[in-house]
């Protein structure tokens, strides 16, 4: 029997204080955004969102045509968890709609408390960076919605817009920074992915007296492999499992000390880091001159 | 020259409005690019699919459906009998009446009738829901009353304050073929017209556009062939920023070092 999941009545607030922690100068540096908040920020934001606003038909789109007719209201799990108004997925587009519709729309412009618009001050910016990283692109809202209005596309134009004018968070920013370094979120530098193949491979001779290989920058083999990096370091037994996988079928494998890891942190920041992030699995697999990839996450 | 106005010179002009802020927001839209696939899955793979599913989006709301069963009622009642009411109000700009028109007069009466109940029951669910009376705006309420009064005008309109239905029709025909008249006084019919020039004029500002939007959703009006490339058209290349510890120079030279054989 399905049981309805409750819904929790609205409390204003209620998730306004559980905020990320800021981004820090030497993670933005090495991923090509202001180091810092930038001093004339409101532009810098307002002149993203025109750009942001002129490339993506969705954010203009979905801008325009809401009706509030409440039916992604709560569909959200972030509502539903905290019961904070802000966190149903219309009233987190209106964040940024206010914004929108003050800079960029004739009725806001003209006559803006009755059109609901707001121009960009310091709270609005708070309230951004608050619920604008308590969505996490799920795109469940986008599933009910009668015009398919997708928060995700929002958020990710809000983050754009934020990233700009050097807002980010830590987690975020952190994980893209240590991609570039290292080849993947966890930080894991190649010497240490090297060796921790090496351990598997003993380890494996050890335990089930199998000789498995678990290559590592092989030029000329067939499937690049691009795991979840966690599973070279904490669940070893999936790597274990994509050996033998590999040897079962016979297929000559490598992994890339340049690009072991499947997931993109980039989604969360901005398109040219999402497309750098991306794009790097398109190297490995030009360098290593492999026929397939074999991507995970 | 008041009459003037709001009879002869109102109707053209809030109906260029209309149609000018339709064209202009498919302008808008139509220009900006659509960089992503992300259409909503399970998607159609064809094109025809599309069609259907976008048909579908517009005439039952599907995704209304899966999530809230009275929103759902309230508005595919609304929006069936408005269709109705619109198709018979054709009767009064043609002549002569085609045979449809003609066979939906009854029902497309009812309709009138019945339309403001699910209006009412919308404008309800915006005060007594808490979340919803949270999201709703001033242009919320508004549409809703305007409505709300052009339908119950237009009910009074044809049942207890009737007005002369030959000269009505004269100046619907007289608007249709650019020769306008100035119709009979009558203050309920003249509201009624009224308060559409108003909606008419409103339209293309307001969230109404919500009718013609649905068809540029690019998460409805995609398909899902993911197997075919999609190119963004505004794509660029990206760098690395020589601040990064490893950057792909250093890879490569570590690569080329293995390969040759010495390195390791």
């Amino acid at each position: 029997m399905k049981v309805p999941l409750p819904i929790p009545s609205i409390r204003i607030g209620a998730s306004q204080q559980q905020r990320c922690h800021p981004c820090k100068e030497k993670d933005m540096v090495k991923i090509d955004l202001p180091k810092e908040r930038a001093k004339d920020w409101k532009e810098a934001m307002l002149r993203k969102m025109a750009e942001v606003l002129d490339k993506y038909r969705s954010v203009r789109l979905f801008m325009d045509i809401c009706v509030k007719c409440g039916a992604c209201a709560d569909k959200c799990q972030f509502f539903l968890g905290t019961g904070d108004p802000k966190n149903m997925p219309v009233a987190r587009a209106d964040l940024f709609r206010k914004v929108y519709k003050r800079y960029f729309t004739l009725g806001g412009k003209i006559w803006g408390r009755a059109n609901e618009a707001e121009g960009l001050s310091e709270s609005i910016l708070q309230d951004w960076y608050t619920y604008f990283y308590q969505c996490s692109e799920c795109r469940r809202c986008s599933v009910f919605c009668p015009y398919g209005i997708d928060t995700a596309e929002i958020t990710m134009a809000a983050r754009e817009v934020m990233a700009a004018a050097g807002i980010a968070t830590k987690y975020v920013t952190e994980v893209v920074a240590k991609v570039y370094d290292t080849g993947n979120n966890l930080g894991i530098w190649p010497p240490a992915w090297k060796d921790n193949c090496a351990f598997l491979e003993e380890d494996l001779k050890d335990t089930e007296g199998l000789d498995l290989k678990f290559p590592v920058d092989q030029v000329g083999a067939e499937v690049l492999l691009v795991p979840p990096s966690a599973d070279n370091f904490v669940n070893t037994n999936t790597m274990i499992g994509y050996a033998k996988m590999f040897h079962a079928a016979g297929i000559s494998w490598t992994t890339s000390t340049y690009c072991n890891e499947g997931g993109n942190f980039g989604l969360f920041l901005d398109y040219a880091n999402l497309k750098k992030v991306n794009n790097r699995v398109l190297e490995a697999a030009r360098d290593l001159k492999v026929k397939k990839v074999y991507w995970g996450e | 020259m008041a009459e003037k106005f709001l009879f002869i010179v109102l109707p053209y002009l809030s109906t260029a409005i209309l149609l000018v802020g339709f064209l202009y927001r498919f302008w808008v839209w139509g220009r900006t690019p659509v960089p992503l696939r992300i259409v909503t899955t399970p998607a159609p793979a064809t094109r025809v699919g599309v069609l259907w599913r976008l048909i579908g989006d517009a005439l039952w709301f599907p995704s209304l459906f899966k999530g809230d069963k009275f929103l759902w009622a309230a508005g595919f009642a609304f929006h069936i009998l408005l269709w109705l009411v619109l198709l018979r109000h054709l009767r009064y700009f043609l002549y002569p009446i085609p045979g449809w028109v003609e066979g939906i007069q009854t029902l497309g009466l009812y309709a009138g009738y019945l339309i403001p109940i699910p209006l009412a029951l919308l404008f309800a669910r915006r005060l007594v829901d808490e979340k919803v009376l949270y999201i709703s705006i001033m242009g919320d309420f508004f549409s809703l009353l305007l409505l709300l009064s052009i339908t119950l005008s237009g009910t009074l309109l044809g049942v207890f304050f009737r007005t002369y239905l030959v000269e009505v029709k004269a100046y619907g025909l007289s608007l249709i073929r650019f020769q306008p008249v100035i119709p009979p006084s009558h203050w309920l019919f003249g509201l009624h017209f009224l308060l559409v020039m108003v909606l008419f004029i409103y339209f293309p500002f307001s969230k109404l556009m919500h009718s013609g939007g649905l068809f540029w959703s690019p998460t409805r009006n995609q398909r899902g062939n993911f197997e075919r490339r999609f190119v963004n058209p505004w794509d660029f290349p990206v760098a690395y920023n020589p601040q990064n510890l490893w950057p792909p120079e250093k890879y490569h030279q570590e690569l080329a070092q293995t390969k040759e054989g010495k390195k390791e």
